[in-house]
C-alpha cells in the first residue's frame, strides 16, 4: 500500500475520486438493505396478522346463565338471563369494534354477575357496521342463542374478538364453548339464516339514535361509560334492581 | 484537548444533539404507535377503513402491514442507520397521517384517528383532529429537521462510516468522530 507521502498529486486525485465512488456505492447498498429489511418486515407483519385472524378459536370464560333456546323476530334483541330479572340491561355492541372488546373485558366480569344471580338479564343489540367479520358473527349470535348457548357464545365471541369470523371459526367457537353444534347450527351459520334479523338490528339501532358501540343502557336509561367503574355499574345495577 | 476545527462549529456540535434527540423521540414514538396497533389486527383494520379512503381490498393489507412498517423505521431511526434516508420516508409517511386526518375533518367524518391503536368511528362531539394534526405536525418538524441534519451522536451511522474508511485520508481527530453519523 503507497503512503500518502509518496504520492503525486494526480495519484492522490485519482484515489479521492475512487472512494467518493465507492463511497456511494456503499450508500446505495446500504440504502438497498434497508428497503428490503423494511418490505421483509411488513410482509412478515401481514403474513403474521392473517395467520393470527384465521386461526382456531380458544376457549372461552364458562358461565351459569340460564339459557333457554330462544326464537329470533326481526328487530327484536337477543335476550340474555332470566326472563324475570327485575332490571335490564341494554347492549348495542359490534363483534368487532374494539372498544367493545375492551368493554367486555372491563365491565364484562359484572355484568354475566348479575345475569347469574339473576339480577338482570341482558338485552342485545349486535350491531354490524365494521366489517364482514360482523356480520357474519352477529349471525352466529342469532343462531347460538336459538340454539340455546347464547350466553357462553356471546363470551366466545368477545374473548376472541380479534378472529375474523370465518364460517369454520364460528363453527368451531360453539364446540370451544361447549354447545355441541348441532347440524341445524352450523347451517344457520353457513346459510346466514338471519342475514335479515342483522339488518333489522342495524335499522333498530339507527331509528334508537344510537351513535356509538358500545351502548348501554339499564332499565331505558343511557349510562354513560367513559367515566364509569366496575364498581359503579355493580351499584347502579344493585339499585335498578331494588327500585 | 485542543480547540475544536473550524468544520466543528458550535452550531454544528449541538445539531448533532438536537438530532440524537430527534432521532430518539421519533422512533420512539413510530415503535410505540405500532405495536399498540400489531395487538390488535382487527381495530387496526376497522381505523383505516373508518377514513373511508380506500378500496376495501387495500384496507386489510394497509391496517396489518402500516404498523409493522412504522415498527421498522422507528427501529431504524433509533439504531440511527441510513438516517437521512429513513427520516425522509418517515417524513413522507406523516404527510400521509396529516393529509388523512385533514380530509377526515375537511369531509365532517367524525373519526378517532387511530394512530396509537384503536381508532374508528367516535361521537360528534369527541373528535380531536386538532390535537392530532399538530402532534402529527410536531412529529413532521422533527423529521425534516434530520433530512437535514442527518448527523448525530450515538448512531450507528457514525461507527459504520468511521471503519469503512480503511485508506482513507487520515481522519481530523474530532471529538466524537466515533458515533458520528453521516446520513
Amino acid at each position: 500500500m503507497t503512503s500518502p507521502k509518496n504520492m503525486n498529486a494526480r495519484e492522490r486525485a485519482r484515489l479521492a475520486a475512487e472512494q467518493a465512488a465507492a463511497r456511494k456505492r456503499d450508500r446505495r447498498i446500504l440504502i438497498g438493505v434497508i428497503a428490503a429489511f423494511v418490505v421483509v418486515v411488513v410482509a412478515g407483519g401481514i403474513l403474521f396478522q392473517a395467520w393470527r385472524t384465521s386461526r382456531s378459536p380458544a376457549a372461552a370464560p364458562s358461565t351459569s346463565v340460564s339459557a333457554s333456546p330462544m326464537t329470533i323476530n326481526n328487530g327484536q334483541p337477543i335476550v340474555l338471563g332470566s326472563a324475570e330479572a327485575p332490571t335490564t340491561i341494554t347492549l348495542y355492541e359490534d363483534f368487532h369494534c374494539p372498544h367493545c372488546a375492551e368493554f367486555e373485558e372491563e365491565f364484562g366480569p359484572v355484568i354475566t354477575q348479575a345475569q347469574e344471580s339473576g339480577a338482570a338479564r341482558v338485552e342485545l343489540y349486535p350491531m354490524s357496521f365494521i366489517d364482514e367479520g360482523s356480520v357474519t358473527a352477529a349471525n352466529a349470535m342469532a343462531c347460538a342463542a336459538e340454539a340455546g348457548f347464547g350466553q357462553a357464545y356471546y363470551l366466545g365471541l368477545f374473548a376472541n374478538h380479534t378472529l375474523q369470523w370465518s364460517d369454520p371459526q364460528l363453527i368451531e367457537l360453539a364446540t370451544k364453548v361447549g354447545g355441541s353444534p348441532s347440524e341445524a347450527f352450523r347451517t344457520c351459520v353457513t346459510t346466514k339464516a338471519h342475514a335479515d334479523w342483522v339488518s333489522s338490528i342495524n335499522a333498530v339501532a339507527d331509528k334508537n339514535s344510537v351513535v356509538q358501540t358500545p351502548t348501554m343502557l339499564i332499565n331505558g336509561k343511557s349510562v354513560e361509560i367513559a367515566s364509569l367503574t366496575p364498581e359503579a355499574l355493580k351499584a347502579m345495577i344493585t339499585s335498578a334492581s331494588q327500585r | 484537548m485542543s480547540a475544536p476545527a473550524a468544520t466543528e462549529s458550535r452550531f454544528a456540535s449541538a445539531a448533532r444533539w438536537v438530532s440524537t434527540a430527534a432521532r430518539l423521540v421519533l422512533g420512539g414514538v413510530f415503535i410505540v404507535a405500532g405495536a399498540l396497533k400489531v395487538i390488535d389486527p382487527q381495530s387496526s383494520v376497522a381505523a383505516v377503513r373508518a377514513y373511508r379512503l380506500l378500496p376495501a381490498s387495500l384496507e386489510t393489507f394497509v391496517g396489518w402491514g402500516l404498523p409493522f412498517a412504522e415498527i421498522a423505521l422507528g427501529l431504524l431511526l433509533v439504531a440511527g442507520i441510513a438516517t437521512r434516508a429513513v427520516a425522509a420516508a418517515t417524513a413522507a409517511l406523516l404527510l400521509v397521517f396529516i393529509l388523512a386526518v385533514a380530509s377526515a375533518w375537511v369531509r365532517g367524518l367524525s373519526i378517532d384517528c387511530g394512530c396509537f391503536g384503536g381508532g374508528g368511528e367516535v361521537a360528534p362531539g369527541q373528535t380531536a383532529y386538532g390535537t392530532e394534526l399538530l402532534r402529527d405536525v410536531v412529529l413532521l418538524l422533527l423529521a425534516l429537521w434530520l433530512v437535514w441534519q442527518p448527523r448525530s451522536r450515538l448512531a450507528l451511522d457514525g461507527f459504520a462510516s468511521s471503519r469503512m474508511n480503511p485508506h482513507g485520508e487520515p481522519r481530523s481527530p474530532e471529538p466524537g468522530a466515533m458515533n458520528e453519523a453521516r446520513g
